[in-house]
């Protein structure tokens, strides 16, 4: 562990980051797949609780990243663009994802 | 799992899919065929091992820890991962409630496997020490705002010794600031992905309500959602 710690803008945003509505990474998991459809062929939004979990944990992030990834082109979408799509559901207040 | 272990060993090595057809097979096709006996059964566990095998090499080629691991040990991971993303999808049949494509919902379980492994793989010579607690020191933020910026770093710092209990505040630094992957802290404390997740909610609400009571932050509304 850093000593000190370092507490730089990015540490602080992380920290002090609102994660309710609450969702936990299992539920996250079971609600992964057909969240990710939604969005991805029907451009639905994505309800408060799933976008907060996504934009708080590195984890569940990077791999709905991955699994929008690899199931794009089974839509007919580029994978770049599923991620693209992705990201800009997460952004939808306007902060910064994870 | 003696199943899947006969599967690897005929397996192809890198390039999955001589079981993938081309044509997309139904939600309804892929239970049914997995839910029989015999033969049908046989082609369907090859078929889905495919797809794990190819959810496998998608997640290790998107990570750049594992980078550093050798393709040995990536071929490894993949492999053992793969067979225990075809087991977890077997077992939980009847979880599949048929509201995404079924190829969708099985690709996630090969993707979690993977990526768990990749990452306690590229820790595992790691240290992490979670017994000291730090001195917080504010980074270089730069002139422009250099003192509001440094007073809320002040301010976070403190709020982590004070507003935090220790097993919060261990959890906040390893995740957030030193950047452990939740699963390894997991494994390295003894508990659980989704415990830990807690944890750091519950480490979140209180830096951002003592926050709010110095004047960093304005008091935001909660919703509390339990499911």
């Amino acid at each position: 562990m850093t000593t000190p710690a370092s507490l730089g803008p990015e540490a602080i945003r992380q920290l002090t980051m609102p994660t309710d509505p609450w969702l936990s990474c299992d539920d996250c998991f079971d609600q992964l797949d057909a969240v990710l459809e939604e969005t991805l062929t029907h451009a639905a939004p994505m309800g408060d609780s799933f976008r907060v979990h996504l934009r708080a944990c590195a984890v569940c992030h990077q791999e709905a990243h991955s699994l929008a990834a690899l199931v794009a082109p089974d839509y007919g979408i580029d994978p770049a663009r599923a991620e693209a799509e992705l990201d800009a559901v997460l952004r939808d207040d306007g902060s910064p994802a994870v | 799992m003696s199943e899947v272990r006969e599967l690897t060993a005929w397996a192809p090595l890198r390039h999955p899919g001589p079981h993938l057809r081309s044509e997309p097979i139904s939600n309804a096709d892929w239970i049914d065929d997995l839910s029989a006996t015999g033969p049908r059964h046989d082609t369907a566990v090859a078929r889905l091992h495919d797809l794990m095998l190819r959810s496998a090499w998608h997640q290790v080629t998107r990570m750049p820890e594992s980078a550093t691991l050798g393709s040995r040990r990536r071929e490894e991971i993949v492999h053992a991962a793969a067979d225990e993303a075809t087991m977890s999808v077997l077992t939980r049949l009847d979880a599949f409630e048929g509201r995404s494509r079924f190829t969708t919902w099985a690709y996630k379980f090969g993707i979690l496997h993977t990526a768990v492994e990749v990452r306690r793989s590229a820790w595992r010579d790691r240290e992490i020490d979670l017994d000291s607690v730090p001195e917080f020191s504010a980074s270089d933020t730069g002139p422009e705002g250099y003192v509001e910026a440094r007073d809320l770093s002040d301010a976070v710092g403190r709020a982590m010794v004070s507003a935090l209990t220790p097993h919060q505040r261990r959890v906040a630094l390893a995740l957030l600031v030193d950047h452990v992957p939740i699963d390894v802290l997991a494994e390295r404390l003894g508990t659980t992905r989704n415990a830990l997740y807690k944890t750091l909610h519950d480490a979140r609400k209180a830096l951002r309500s003592h926050l709010a009571t110095q004047g960093f932050l304005s008091p935001s509304p909660t919703k509390e959602v339990t499911r």
